[in-house]
């Protein structure tokens, strides 16, 4: 069974500006990161699964439903955490909650008893007693996280789930996500525009950029593709870029600054041979990543997976 | 040893049961639409909200029901049997369900858009039309309590306070239909207006705003017109007036001739007239009403 599974789906909303671009790939359950820049469509893509908007052509289908023609059916087996505010403020976090998990087709009493158990799941104790508008931006996004849960869905869709937090509070979201996708068995699609931080709970990996697919696969292979090494030089040594190069590594950047895409071990070797023969002063060597924008300018990696 | 540790481990698992997956029923769509008109019920009245969100709901219920109540007791305690009339109730409930209907439509509408929640529904098994005709159902049901209540308090008053209940159950029973097609006219009519008013309204306090506006202007552009126009246009004009096709409805459903010095009495119009403007206007608002909602749909 496929989770979610896209054929040349397009969304366009006027002539000029195209959300998806021709979107094709299958994804089985598991915990899917799903990146792209602010404004990649990540948004859309969400709301096209849900049966909210209507692709312009091609077709999707969540958990082999169509998004056409089950979306009530697919509503039933999915929890969707928007981005944005979508919480009462005069409404206590049980109670709404508990008309969340009614709205979803639960019986009362069976709502009630899910609705304190998922809150307490999300670590909402007391204070879910309490009228939402007195709750901070984490406490809200844990009744955002509640509310999905709380039909026990099969698929959960959260969207930019740790925006607005603080470190920590986007250190105990990603650890929610990660109990919710290992220990309750429940696929989820996280979407971020911050690769580093949904990598290290997701198993797999979907990237878009302006709407067109960068990449679907393990997290891993992505890291590797996406690690590059900074090396820092005291002097101007333009002819150590032309060693790499011929040596075969990747190799950008300025003089005293270069960037060099890690194959493995033995790149390290090969730059410490080179410096060392060019007598080359090196100041500083570290690990970085991409930004996901500079990452699509990349066509290698486009080109590679794409 | 082994068998403590063995003990302690099953208490600790009996205490941490895990997540647990839900097995049990799933209701349809129309669970859900009924769920959401009872919490949008309760919402009207400001019940399971703070307490500032039933401070409008508890005068206005106190305002209508009181009269009626005050009305049967001291009927009771003096034997003096002339109660409030049904029709002069209605009209005095219109005034106060159409400030209810100004605040509490916003209530159970922009808000839901203003904080978003409006996607969590929609992302539940309804449709956008659902969710409004659910909304209006809920308005009009909690109008319904604030003009058919008090109507039922006097009419079991009437009943209750003669010497043979019985008797004068036999006498006033046929009330109830006219009061119950009436007060059901009456807060649809409202609840309907205000409510496709709100739906453009992205605050609450806009949204109120122009329920109240909608039903200052009107009256007040009617009755200009009224005394520009002259003859057969003049007569017909009080169609355009709320306030006064209120009136003439409840007199024509009551049975109850206009008093010649009113408007309504001069414009010696059929009162199925004025039935027929309130049903067009519902009609009116209500496609307005869901059309806004249909938006919302893929």
């Amino acid at each position: 069974m496929s989770l979610i599974s896209t054929k040349d789906l397009t969304k366009s909303f006027s002539d000029s500006v195209v959300a998806l671009d021709n979107l094709s790939f299958d994804v089985e359950p598991g915990i899917i990161g799903f990146v792209g820049a602010n404004g990649a469509g990540k948004t859309t893509f969400i709301r096209i699964l849900l049966g909210l908007l209507a692709p312009t052509s091609g077709s999707a289908s969540v958990l082999d439903m169509d998004v056409g023609g089950d979306r009530m059916a697919i509503r039933r087996v999915v929890g969707y955490m928007p981005e944005h505010d979508c919480l009462p403020i005069d409404v206590s976090g049980a109670d709404f909650v508990a008309h969340m998990g009614r709205m979803s087709g639960l019986p009362f009493q069976a709502a009630r008893e899910r609705a304190a158990e998922m809150l307490r799941h999300v670590g909402l104790h007391e204070e879910r007693y309490r009228l939402i508008g007195g709750y901070s931006t984490g406490m809200k996004q844990r009744v955002k996280l509640a509310q999905a849960l709380v039909h026990d869905p099969k698929l959960l869709l959260l969207d930019e789930p740790t925006n607005g937090l603080d470190p920590a509070g986007r250190e105990d979201m990603l650890g929610l996500i990660a109990r919710t996708g290992t220990e309750f068995g429940i696929s989820v699609l996280v979407t971020s525009h911050l690769l580093g931080e949904i990598e290290r709970v997701c198993e797999q990996l979907i990237a878009i950029d302006a709407g067109k697919l960068r990449y679907n696969g393990p997290v891993a292979a992505f890291t590797e593709l996406t690690e590059r090494l900074v090396v820092e030089l005291d002097d101007e040594i333009p002819e150590l870029a032309t060693a790499l190069r011929s040596r075969g590594l990747d190799v950008d950047g300025s003089a005293t600054l270069l960037r060099i895409t890690v194959r493995d071990d033995s790149t390290y070797d090969l730059i410490r041979d080179a410096a060392a023969e060019l007598g080359a002063p090196i100041a500083r060597m570290q690990l970085t990543r991409h930004k996901l924008e500079e990452l699509f300018r990349d066509q290698s990696v486009a080109g590679a997976h794409g | 040893m082994a068998e403590t540790q063995a003990v302690t481990a099953k208490a600790g698992a009996l205490y941490d049961l895990g997540y647990q997956r839900y097995t049990g029923q799933r209701l349809d769509r129309a669970n859900a639409v009924r769920t959401l008109f009872a919490f949008s019920l309760r919402t009207a009245f400001g019940l399971g909200r703070g307490a500032r969100s039933k401070v409008i709901p508890s005068i206005i219920l106190g305002v209508v029901f009181i009269p009626a109540i005050v009305s049967v007791g001291a009927a009771s305690t003096t034997g003096f049997t002339a109660l409030i009339s049904y029709s002069n109730h209605l009209q005095f409930t219109s005034f106060l369900i159409a400030l209810f209907a100004a605040a509490q439509a916003p209530e159970l509408i922009v808000t839901d858009r203003q904080y978003g929640v409006l996607t969590l529904y929609l992302a539940r098994p309804l449709t956008g039309v659902l969710y409004a005709l659910a909304k209006l159902a809920a308005l009009v049901a909690a109008m319904m309590v604030l003009t058919f209540g008090p109507q039922l308090v006097l009419f079991l008053g009437k009943v209750f306070i003669s010497p043979s209940p019985w008797a004068a159950f036999k006498d006033e029973w046929t009330v109830l239909g006219p009061l119950i097609i009436g007060t059901l006219t009456v807060s649809y009519f409202i609840g309907s207006v205000a409510l496709a008013i709100a739906s453009f309204a992205g605050r609450r306090a806009y949204a109120s705003a122009s329920v109240i506006g909608f039903f200052l202007l009107v009256p007040a552009a009617a009755t200009v017109l009224r005394n520009l126009a002259t003859g057969e246009t003049k007569r017909y004009l009080i169609l355009a007036h709320p306030i006064q096709v209120i009136i003439g409805f409840g007199n024509w459903i009551f049975h109850i001739q206009a008093k010649l010095r009113t408007q309504v009495g001069r414009a010696e119009l059929p009162g199925s007239y004025y039935f027929a403007v309130m049903l067009a206007v519902i009609a009116v608002a209500t496609t307005v009403l869901l059309l806004r909602y249909r938006r919302n749909e893929a």
